[in-house]
């Protein structure tokens, strides 16, 4: 650790003494802006990440902490750094959501994607002693007994409870929504039978069902889970929906295009990393590529329908 | 029970191997200097050593990490009694009878109090951990929005007039934290409220700018305003046979200690702010039970005994839920958990017997951790207590500066150094008119939490109030509420009868 602290000074007070010249990119380390609090599932991914992809990139990558104002504060101060490749931010599906949310200085438009590291189904969670034993059976109850189903999530506007209202609308259905704060909290009320069920992504609950106290009733992928491939998907059974949170890498917008490229190419040999598989693998997160344009697609089209959902959430 | 105590056994031949003692060490130390630093917690002091421990086995890593935390607690009252700096939730009480401690140049009996209480509070935690860990968390469970509303309406009630000094001034004071703690995102709706368009607000006003703005900065700006010749008179200096406890201190200090690790243990199992609760409940029985209670707000050593050992234990018995239901109450707990994950363990029903080995030796390895500290941290007692031998207008001007340092590597925000300042002015004119911090920052603890437990509560029921008198554990706590409210009259009639019957 203190040798990292003397290294990275020491690379500084050369910095200092040499002329900035516009060579090869990087001359220096490349700092990645998460606009959460260290610990969450976003940094930590991040903080794995960036411990094995210094070595593609030739120089190291620091992961920095900016929260506040449910990510508001890290992605305005994101947004107007040096477009000059030094400086990335996790871009995370909240931040196609927060614009319709609060007044906002940002959008999607303001940044360039760099690359997509992940992406979590969403799914909802019932107790395994719940009455229903199948989607049908809990899509029915659902029909008859609109608004009674109650249903936690991780947080007003938040990214489950967005994919949870996206569900309701495609299978025709109304449940009864229950902000928590966080996904633990939200997946205790479930254990304590608080609520009916829950919306959530891996890993939140996943040990639970591992131990058979709770089962997945709704899964929202494309592809059945590697690790239950007993379960079937929404769209299996007839209910044409997929939904997920994703967390990719952006940069300020107007990055030059071969910035991106070197760091995507980078990133990329990171995420292939083996290192990087175990780690991904441990923390129980589905990893999913997407260059970068596809993963700006990908924002472009969440960023529209988050959009028309929280419209309608609001009337 | 004997299982538990073969299973500990085979945790601390995992524990006692030399690198693991090593990392205990390492994390006891990071964690103490951590604590001692005002502003940096244990979240940030884990979350920044969680890469370092890539390369090491879970077990390990666990061990330095969950080091670092409790650590870190141990460490906390020392800037509290101090400098009158809180540098998270738990050590706000310690200030109050704490920093008067020190002021009267028994800084030192203070600081070990501390240690031993922690000590002695953190064993019992364990304890508890072993033996009657996994029946309590399920337990815990039973907590839906309604009993939480209830246990933040007891909370609330009871804990406002926390110093009993005036409790109108109380209430006002928390009332103010109420409408502090209603800034940021509707917790339901997720509009922004009260933020003014400002991006910084939405996030709501940061706990630790409150704490140490009214606290620290305060105290600092009441001193600045004294005559020079005063200032400097005023902090007795310790001699030093007064730097350890008296045999009386203890004496005095053994039953807070007691009480408080058992009210701690307690609140940590129930899932919300543990540590306020403890801590604040901790003081006010003591003070209700004192049968000096004139004495409190003036440095009583009971004052401090008890509340930091209802901290530790709290610390400890927040692993139980972390462990056995793998879900984090408490935000230090919740970056624990990321590191287990990290680690490829994944907390919850079935960790104890896919992880013997980490679980257990995990356990025993905190066990040691507390000894270390306790040796670690007396020997500093008198350097920690001569800090106070620095003359004021040196003192003063670092306080500041730690203050503001610390406060900045909280979040890395500069808007939080200004609330902490604009605080600072706050808690100086709270001062001069003999206002309180502690019911402010119960209130703004509790509120956002209580509002979130009403609103769940009367979603689930679909409006209907009866929620929260139909179901029992909601219903006691009310009910408690309620006695409470009108034991003082009670007791009055009692003692006038009492009197004529003499």
């Amino acid at each position: 650790m203190l040798k990292r602290i003397f290294s990275i000074l020491f690379v500084f007070s050369l910095m200092m003494v040499m002329p900035l010249q516009a060579a090869e990119f990087p001359t220096k380390e490349v700092q990645i802006i998460i606009p959460w609090a260290a610990g969450g599932a976003t940094d930590l991914i991040f903080r794995a990440l960036g411990a094995t992809t210094g070595k593609y990139l030739g120089k190291a990558v620091v992961v920095v902490n900016k929260p506040g104002g449910a990510g508001t504060v890290g992605y305005t101060e994101a947004m107007k750094a040096q477009p000059d490749g030094y400086t990335l931010t996790s871009g995370i599906t909240p931040l196609t959501i927060l614009p319709h949310n609060v007044k906002t200085a940002f959008t999607y438009k303001d940044f360039e994607p760099v690359i997509n590291v992940v992406s979590d189904p969403g799914m909802f969670l019932v107790r395994s002693d719940s009455p229903w034993k199948s989607l049908k059976e809990f899509l029915d109850y659902a029909k008859k007994n609109p608004d009674i189903i109650t249903v936690g999530n991780s947080g007003a506007g938040g990214g489950v409870h967005l994919i949870a209202l996206a569900f309701e609308k495609a299978a025709g259905v109304k449940f009864n929504h229950i902000p928590f704060a966080g996904g633990g909290p939200s997946v205790t009320a479930l254990l304590g039978g608080h609520v009916n069920a829950v919306s959530v992504s891996p890993p939140e609950g996943i040990e639970h069902v591992k131990a058979g106290k709770l089962k997945i009733i709704a899964l929202f992928s494309e592809k059945r889970f590697e690790m239950f491939p007993e379960v079937p998907t929404v769209k299996e059974q007839g209910v044409d929906f997929a939904m997920g949170q994703w967390r990719g890498l952006i940069a300020p917008k107007g990055t030059p295009p071969d910035v991106i490229k070197k760091l995507h190419d980078a990133f990329k040999k990171g995420m292939d990393d083996p290192v990087f598989q175990k780690n991904a693998k441990d923390m129980a997160v589905n990893l999913h590529y997407l260059g970068p344009e596809a993963f700006g697609k990908l924002m472009a089209s969440d960023h529209e329908l988050f959009g028309k959902l929280i419209k309608e959430m609001k009337k | 029970m004997f299982e538990s105590l073969q299973h500990l056994m085979t945790g601390f031949g995992i524990a006692t191997t030399i690198h693991n003692l090593l990392y205990c060490l390492t994390g006891a130390i990071v964690g103490t200097l951590i604590g001692v630093l005002p502003g940096i917690g244990p979240i940030a002091g884990i979350a920044l050593l969680i890469p370092a421990t890539f390369g090491l086995n879970p077990t390990s890593a666990i061990i330095m990490l969950a080091g670092i935390y409790y650590g870190a607690m141990y460490g906390g009252s020392t800037t509290s009694i101090l400098l009158n700096v809180p540098g998270e939730t738990a050590s706000v009480i310690t200030c109050i009878d704490g920093y008067q401690m020190a002021q009267k140049g028994r800084a030192g009996p203070a600081l070990a109090t501390c240690a031993i209480g922690s000590f002695i509070a953190g064993t019992i935690g364990i304890f508890g951990l072993v033996f009657i860990a996994p029946p309590l968390a399920e337990a815990a469970l039973a907590f839906g929005p309604p009993e939480y509303f209830s246990l933040m309406v007891f909370g609330f009630i009871v804990l406002s007039n926390v110093t009993g000094i005036s409790l109108i001034k109380s209430l006002m004071m928390a009332v103010v934290g109420l409408i502090i703690g209603t800034i940021g995102l509707d917790p339901v709706t997720g509009d922004a409220r009260f933020t003014f368009g400002s991006i910084y607000l939405l996030g709501g006003i940061e706990f630790v700018a409150v704490a140490i703005g009214l606290f620290g900065i305060g105290e600092v700006l009441i001193n600045v305003e004294k005559p020079a010749d005063l200032l400097e008179q005023r902090v007795l200096i310790p001699r030093l046979r007064e730097l350890y406890p008296t045999l009386r201190d203890l004496k005095r200090s053994i039953g807070p200690i007691l009480r408080g690790a058992g009210i701690g243990f307690g609140v940590g199992l129930v899932p919300g702010p543990a540590p306020v609760i403890a801590t604040y409940s901790s003081y006010m029985i003591e003070r209700k039970i004192s049968k000096n209670p004139e004495e409190f707000g003036k440095g009583a050593i009971e004052g401090v005994a008890g509340p930091e050992s209802a901290n530790n234990s709290a610390c400890q018995s927040a692993f139980i839920p972390l462990f056995v239901l793998g879900i984090p109450f408490a935000p230090p707990t919740a970056i624990l958990l990321g590191a287990l994950l990290i680690h490829g363990v994944s907390p919850g029903p079935l960790m104890i017997s896919q992880h013997p080995e980490l679980f257990w030796g995990v356990i025993a390895s905190m066990y040691i951790g507390n000894f270390i500290l306790l040796i670690l941290n007396l020997p500093f007692v008198p350097l920690f207590a001569n800090i106070l031998r620095t003359p004021k207008k040196i003192l003063l001007p670092l306080i500041i500066l730690f203050c503001i340092t610390g406060m900045f590597t909280v979040n890395n925000s500069v808007f939080d150094i200004w609330m902490m300042l604009l605080f600072g002015g706050v808690g100086f004119l709270m001062r001069k008119w003999a206002y309180e911090g502690a019911p402010l920052l119960l209130a703004l603890v509790l509120g956002p939490k209580l509002e979130v437990a009403f609103r769940q509560s009367l979603m689930i029921s679909h409006g209907d109030f009866g929620v929260f008198v139909n179901r029992p554990i909601s219903m006691a706590f009310l009910l408690a509420t309620a006695i409470f409210l009108i034991f003082p009259a009670i007791r009055l009639m009692f003692k006038k009868s009492k009197k004529g019957g003499i």
